[in-house]
């Protein structure tokens, strides 16, 4: 032992780490390869035993992962969108075009002190944000990307967005109460206002949309509009998507009806006595906010993940890779170093000053590059769930590019304007709206 | 016209799309430097040397670049005896006063400005009308003007700029050039000291410039100023 100990302590440091590390990686390797052989089957049976429990996980987790790229998207289009409007250009500096600059925002709002004022409930002050986020976040639970993708097929799906969705009139609520200070009371009772008498034409304008349907499952209102964009529910009901754009605009407290935290404003609302990452989370929520209602619009009147026309993909193709058997072990290890190699030889036989190292990096860029290509172009042959979503999110990134062009275009209201509007023309027009559909459903049932 | 409820909105998103798809005015300035005016100049300020002197000889060459006629020059001639002025009328020293007033409501007094003393301008008059009130006769102009006052006065330069339309640096410039004209009356006339009393005016400089001049060449190499 002493002769090990001695040669241990002539090594250098790097050396040092090798020679405990390897081993110890070694050990570590096949302690975790020996417990998943051993557990897997406990686990997966486990899990076939929960199959609702492991698919709500899933969902909420996915979810979960989902609103961050989703805001920061919405963030950044909104920045350069808006910019783009105005004559600028927009964040060109952090990464590409700019694209990093929403990231950049959220590590700044990260980095800034978490404060909460003397007299502030803190319980109630803590848990506002979140409640407010998790009301967001828990309307994309039901709402259905593509076929086959979505947290769960409730039958009362619409039901369950209007309710978690009005949820977030309660974070509101807190944030304003528990902050300590009259003007966040004041902001909080405010958009609380606003947001209940939005909620209420909202509610009633899918109605039609409802009784036309007969199901308030999210998954069957998209089935239902399958076919062509002829059969969208937009044609059927074009005053519910007006009356409903417009409520969900100010539910989602975008411009012109963003009274509660006006940026412009010195005051901001609720969101007073909040910095740091809990402020943060309030535009996180109302960033994912604004997708959520995208998402809706294009869930109940532009026909979901559907395509508008008769589109050939998903072709029935016969690319099925494990039809290939061992042969696909072999290939997935052979190929990706023949493609490198041959990706990098023009490249070092090209020039002479390319030295081969340079030529390889450039090489398995490139293999990476094709490969991606290829994989994402096989599933979109393949997969109808693929081009449902594709279909999914374009539709819905259209309603988002339109919630940005509202901003930089129109003017904030007034706040007796606001609640005006509400009740003295949405309530009114959506009620019509109901009537009328009501009538024409029974009409149409009595002539045939 | 906003007879249609929501036309207004309309036509207010109508006018962003089309800002959306315009060529943007932003430059991307370390990458891109937006090119200057044609016409500018940076900032206007006089120079020193390494010693503290006024590089500034009161040339006119600046306010005759001037292409929009902002600089006011105003100093003395080389040899430090007349005060010289071009540039707009109002901005002459003798009208500084009531421009300056004009324009901040507060005089700005101009010391280092000294009047010009007023000649008989009648032997001057028949002169230009001589010569047609031609600015390319200068020079028989200005001989012809010494023969008759002797020197030429400031008023007189005046007078002639006024007359031909020649700018005052130009006729400045074009008497100085050379050597049988003059800006003052005959040395005969003006003092009866001779060379033997002291140092010709402008000969020498100051014993501080040189003191100094000496300290920044010691040691540079083998010549030696004076």
């Amino acid at each position: 032992m002493a002769v090990v100990g001695r040669r241990f302590s002539r090594l250098s440091l790097p050396a040092k780490l090798f020679a405990v590390g390897l081993p110890v990686l070694l050990v570590a390797g096949i302690l975790t390869v020996a417990v998943l052989i051993l557990a897997l089957p406990l686990v997966v049976s486990a899990a076939e035993d929960n199959l609702p429990l492991v698919r709500f996980l899933v969902a909420v987790v996915a979810v979960l992962l989902l609103t961050v790229p989703t805001a920061f998207l919405v963030i950044y289009l909104e920045l350069k969108l808006i910019a783009r409007m105005n004559l600028r250009i927009g964040p060109d500096r952090v990464g590409p075009f700019g694209a990093a600059q929403s990231v950049i925002h959220g590590l700044k709002v990260l980095t800034k002190e978490d404060f909460t004022p003397s007299g502030a409930d803190r319980l109630v002050f803590t848990w506002a944000p979140v409640v407010v986020f998790m009301a967001t976040v828990m309307t994309l639970l039901v709402i259905p990307f593509a076929p086959g993708l979505f947290g769960t097929d409730f039958n009362i799906g619409l039901l369950y967005v209007f309710a978690i969705g009005g949820l977030t009139i309660v974070g509101l609520l807190m944030a304003g109460w528990a902050s300590f200070n009259k003007y966040s009371l004041l902001g909080g009772l405010r958009s609380a206002a606003q947001a209940i008498s939005y909620e209420i034409p909202l509610s009633l304008s899918v109605v039609g949309v409802v009784i036309l349907a007969g199901t308030l499952s999210l998954n069957q209102l998209v089935l239902n509009q399958a076919g062509s964009f002829l059969d969208w529910y937009v044609w059927q009901q074009p005053l519910g998507v007006l009356i409903f754009f417009i409520a969900a605009v100010a539910e989602a407290n975008r411009t012109p009806f963003d009274l509660t935290e006006a940026d412009s404003e010195i005051v901001a609302g609720f969101a007073t006595e909040y910095s740091g990452m809990r402020f943060g989370f309030f535009f996180f929520a109302e960033y994912v906010n604004v997708f959520v209602v995208s998402a809706l619009l294009v869930t109940l009147f532009f026909g979901g993940w559907t395509a508008p026309f008769d589109w050939p993909f998903p072709i029935e193709a016969p690319l099925d890779p494990g039809s290939l058997g061992i042969t696909l072990l072999f290939l997935l290890a052979v190929v990706p170093v023949v493609a490198t190699l041959l990706f990098a030889l023009p490249f070092w036989l090209g020039r002479s000053s390319t030295p081969f190292w340079q030529a390889l990096i450039i090489g398995f860029v490139i293999f990476n590059i094709v490969a991606v290509a290829a994989v994402l172009g096989w599933a979109f042959v393949s997969f109808d769930w693929v081009v449902g979503l594709l279909w999914f999110m374009a539709k819905s990134y259209v309603f988002v590019f339109v919630l940005v062009w509202m901003r930089a275009t129109l003017p904030r209201v007034r706040v007796d304007q606001l609640m005006g509007f509400a009740w003295k023309w949405l309530l009114p027009a959506a009620l019509l709206n109901l009537f009328v559909t009501a009538s024409a459903v029974v009409i149409l049932a009595e002539l045939q | 016209m906003s007879s249609i409820p929501g036309l207004g909105i309309v036509k207010g998103m109508g006018l962003t799309l089309r800002r959306f798809f315009q060529p943007k005015a932003t430059i991307r300035y370390p990458e891109v430097r937006q090119d200057v005016p044609h016409r500018f100049r940076g900032r206007l300020q006089l120079l020193h040397d390494e010693y503290g002197t006024l590089k500034c000889e009161t040339c006119f060459q600046c306010a005759q670049a001037c292409p929009i006629e902002c600089i006011d020059m105003g100093g003395h001639d080389t040899r430090g005896r007349y005060a010289v002025h071009w540039g707009p009328a109002e901005t002459y020293g003798e009208r500084r006063e009531e421009s300056a007033l004009r324009r901040s409501g507060r005089t700005v007094p101009d010391p280092a400005y000294a009047r010009f003393a007023p000649v008989d301008l009648a032997a001057l008059e028949s002169i230009l009308e001589a010569h047609d009130y031609d600015p390319g006769a200068m020079l028989q102009i200005l001989e012809a003007t010494q023969t008759a006052y002797g020197y030429l006065p400031v008023a007189a330069l005046k007078r002639i700029s006024f007359a031909t339309g020649a700018w005052y640096a130009m006729i400045y410039g074009t008497a100085s050039y050379y050597s049988h004209l003059r800006f003052e009356p005959p040395a005969a006339a003006a003092s009866p000291a001779g060379p033997a009393t002291g140092a010709p005016e402008g000969g020498r400089p100051d014993a501080g410039y040189l003191a100094a001049l000496d300290a920044a060449l010691a040691g540079s190499g083998p010549g030696r100023v004076h």
